[in-house]
């Protein structure tokens, strides 16, 4: 496979384009790709989830292509990464569908899944969230303490020791002490070789990499955030930190989901970058576990719950990753609302369903406009995990399973989101358990769900 | 020429606009010009009124960024035909926004709306990109003397660069020379008011409408 320091040559020695007319080439470019191998766009009587396999092909070869005849973009240096189909393919040949993360008894495979499979899926609880630094310990312990729970990611603070973190110093500190907390808390657990992968406190490779410590840090076993940027687009400070992680046996993640409404376009244009994105991120980061699927530019704002077409869409982009490469899929299960709210766990269960019958794997992030301690609690991944099971005991397929979503869905529309709570104000840190009027509506959630078809220990 | 002429004109040319042709939006700026149409009301009736159709389908889904930026391609070439045959003294000249994501943040999305928001609302718009100093936002806005910097930031730990530029603005006595709004996942109404900003958006919808309240900027 063409290797990182070849990549980092070509950030230096392709051609310059200004990004403006990066933006505009790649949106012409996927407009001409979606024409080309005849990608549909979402209309009323497609089906929830994809169900046509010819598509997958074509989806396949679209995204490669885009890669192959229109590049990569480096915003450092303002220049194209040209990669031939050769090598493309053959990092696609060549990827792993299965990497160990973690040490000793709590190393777990991370398994590339199967459309429709009947595999248990890897999980991630969390965070890419905000903690302050008197409940980091803990909310990583509960979090840890998810016995599915197969790695960890960070989370993001603004005081560090009574210090603002501001200015690389202070931020390449906070980045060695999230670490320390996540290793303390994931100990606290009784899992002290649970891999930890480091949120970025700031994206300055000397703050990424400044966690990297084979005693106290970082270490072989444990991951970085280093994620592919929307149209293509990569970055020295990244690429930097992929480069040295090779050294230390450090595994990468990208979130590598697509923004339909940006220079993608619309739903047909961003399941081509859905694709092409993390193939990128494999090729350029070496990154073998990617956050896929699509999301939408308008709801960043978290302002309404976003349906269909992106359920579709999604569907498409993590089918063809599993149909067609090795590439591991987490699906990044996002909700608007917040924590300790019914629309929140419904939405949650929503993409959980539609993530285990597509083949990815889940991922639990913080809710879209996440405030400080307030973007997640356990609940949902407990939540998510239940339902995946649930999904998979049911054997629904794509067919049956979109019947199962369209009712799901049914439920969120017209609802908008709902700001949500705090973690202290919903969940119990020390005995680990969710406050009686969260659990009152978790028990509900799952009893909607269970009048839907799915039925729960 | 009559009535019905004229608006005529001005629905070809918002519908240039509307199509994302730049050549016919030309063309259907000059005939404005030609029917000796008042461009001022050109360019409201016809230029900034399209905007709005646009901010709203693109809330609805319907176009997506790379619109915005040919609309506001289309926009900006038509408005030069028009202000052309607008008198010197009577040009109220394009508000000026620089507009990026703060130091150490690569988020850009949601930067990238507000920016296409700004140009085709009728706005001058500054594009630093993301990962962008406290300096560099000063400069270009002193360089293209800017009414607006816009600040974006995704990540808990950037918030503080916005708070940077704003006290470097103060310490070089610039403060008053511009206004500063802020926006983006991690941003609050409380945050914005507790940096001293001048004006917050949750999305770029609010935003734009933030950014015309606090210019005095009224309609489109």
């Amino acid at each position: 496979m063409i290797s990182l320091l070849d990549i980092a040559e070509r950030t230096q020695k392709g051609r310059k384009m200004p990004e403006d007319d990066w933006n505009m080439s790649l949106f012409r470019k996927i407009g001409e790709l979606v024409k080309k191998y005849k990608i549909p766009n979402y209309t009323k009587d497609t089906p929830f989830l994809n169900l046509d396999d010819d598509l997958l092909e074509r989806v396949f070869n679209a995204g490669v292509d885009l890669i192959v005849e229109h590049g990569v973009y480096c915003i450092t240096t303002g220049r194209v990464v040209e990669l031939s189909r050769e090598e493309v393919l053959q990092a696609v040949r060549e990827s792993p569908s299965e990497i160990l993360v973690g040490t000793g008894k709590d190393a777990r495979w991370m398994k590339q899944r199967k459309v429709e499979g009947k595999e248990k899926l890897n999980f991630c609880p969390g965070h890419h969230s905000p903690f302050t630094q008197d409940l980091a310990p803990i909310v990583v312990k509960n979090f840890a303490q998810i016995p599915r729970t197969d790695f960890i990611e960070g989370f993001n603070f603004t005081e560090v020791d009574g210090y603002e973190i501001f200015g690389a110093p202070i931020e390449a500190y906070a980045s060695r002490k999230q670490i320390s907390w996540m290793r303390e808390g994931v100990r606290k657990a009784g899992r002290p070789g649970l891999a930890i992968v480091l949120y970025p406190i700031t994206t300055r490779a000397e703050v990424l990499t400044a966690a990297i410590d084979p005693v106290d840090g970082l270490r072989s076993g444990d991951g970085i955030l280093t994620s592919v940027l929307p149209d293509e687009k990569i970055e020295h400070d990244l690429l930097a930190t992929a480069i040295a992680c090779e050294d230390h046996g450090l595994w990468r993640i990208s979130g590598s989901f697509s923004m339909m409404g940006g220079f993608c376009g619309g739903a047909d244009g961003a399941i081509v970058e859905g694709i092409a994105k993390p193939l990128t991120a494999m090729i350029c980061y070496r990154v073998y576990v990617n956050y896929t699927g699509v999301e939408n530019v308008r709801t960043v704002s978290a302002l309404s719950i976003p349906l269909q077409p992106l359920n579709w869409a999604r569907s498409v982009v993590n089918q063809t990753l599993n149909r067609f490469t090795n590439i591991i899929c987490m699906a990044w299960i996002i909700p608007t609302s917040g924590p300790g709210t019914e629309t929140h766990l419904l939405e949650t269960s929503l993409r959980t369903i539609e993530a285990t019958i597509n083949g990815a794997n889940l991922y639990a992030p913080r809710h879209s406009r996440a405030q400080m301690n307030a973007g997640q609690t356990p609940v949902e991944g407990e939540l998510m995990v239940e339902v995946s099971d649930a999904t998979l005991a049911a054997g629904l397929d794509r067919k049956y399973g979109g019947e199962v979503l369209t009712s799901l869905a049914k439920k969120l529309e017209g609802r908008t989101p709902e700001p949500g709570f705090t973690i202290q104000e919903c969940y119990d840190l020390v005995n680990h358990k969710p406050s009686p009027e969260f659990e009152k509506i978790y028990k509900d959630v799952k009893g909607q769900l269970t009048e839907l078809g799915l039925s729960f220990p | 020429m009559t009535n019905g002429e004229n608006q005529g004109a001005l629905e070809n040319l918002k519908d240039a606009i509307l199509q994302y042709d730049t050549e016919a939006a030309k063309a259907a700026a000059q005939k404005v010009v030609d029917q000796k149409i008042d461009p001022k009301i050109a360019i409201n009736e016809g230029v900034l009124s399209a905007s709005t159709i646009l901010h709203e389908r693109f809330e609805r889904g319907e176009c997506f960024i790379p619109h915005l930026v040919m609309a506001g391609d289309a926009m900006e070439a038509a408005g030069y035909i028009l202000e052309a045959s607008i008198p010197k003294e009577q040009i109220t000249s394009k508000k000026v926004v620089v507009i990026g994501t703060v130091e150490a943040d690569l988020h850009s999305v949601g930067k990238n709306i507000v920016a296409m928001f700004f140009r085709s609302g009728g706005f001058e718009v500054h594009d630093l990109g993301v990962n962008v100093k406290a300096s560099s936002f000063i400069s270009k806005a002193t360089d293209t003397n800017a009414d607006i910097i816009a600040l974006s930031s995704l990540l808990t730990t950037t918030r503080p660069y916005m708070r940077e530029v704003i006290e470097e603005l103060e310490s070089v006595g610039l403060r008053d020379k511009f206004k500063v709004i802020v926006g983006g996942g991690p941003i609050t109404r409380e945050w914005a008011q507790e940096i001293g900003a001048d004006g917050y958006g949750t999305d770029a919808y609010e935003g734009i409408e933030v950014a015309k309240q606090i210019l005095g900027i009224s309609g489109n």
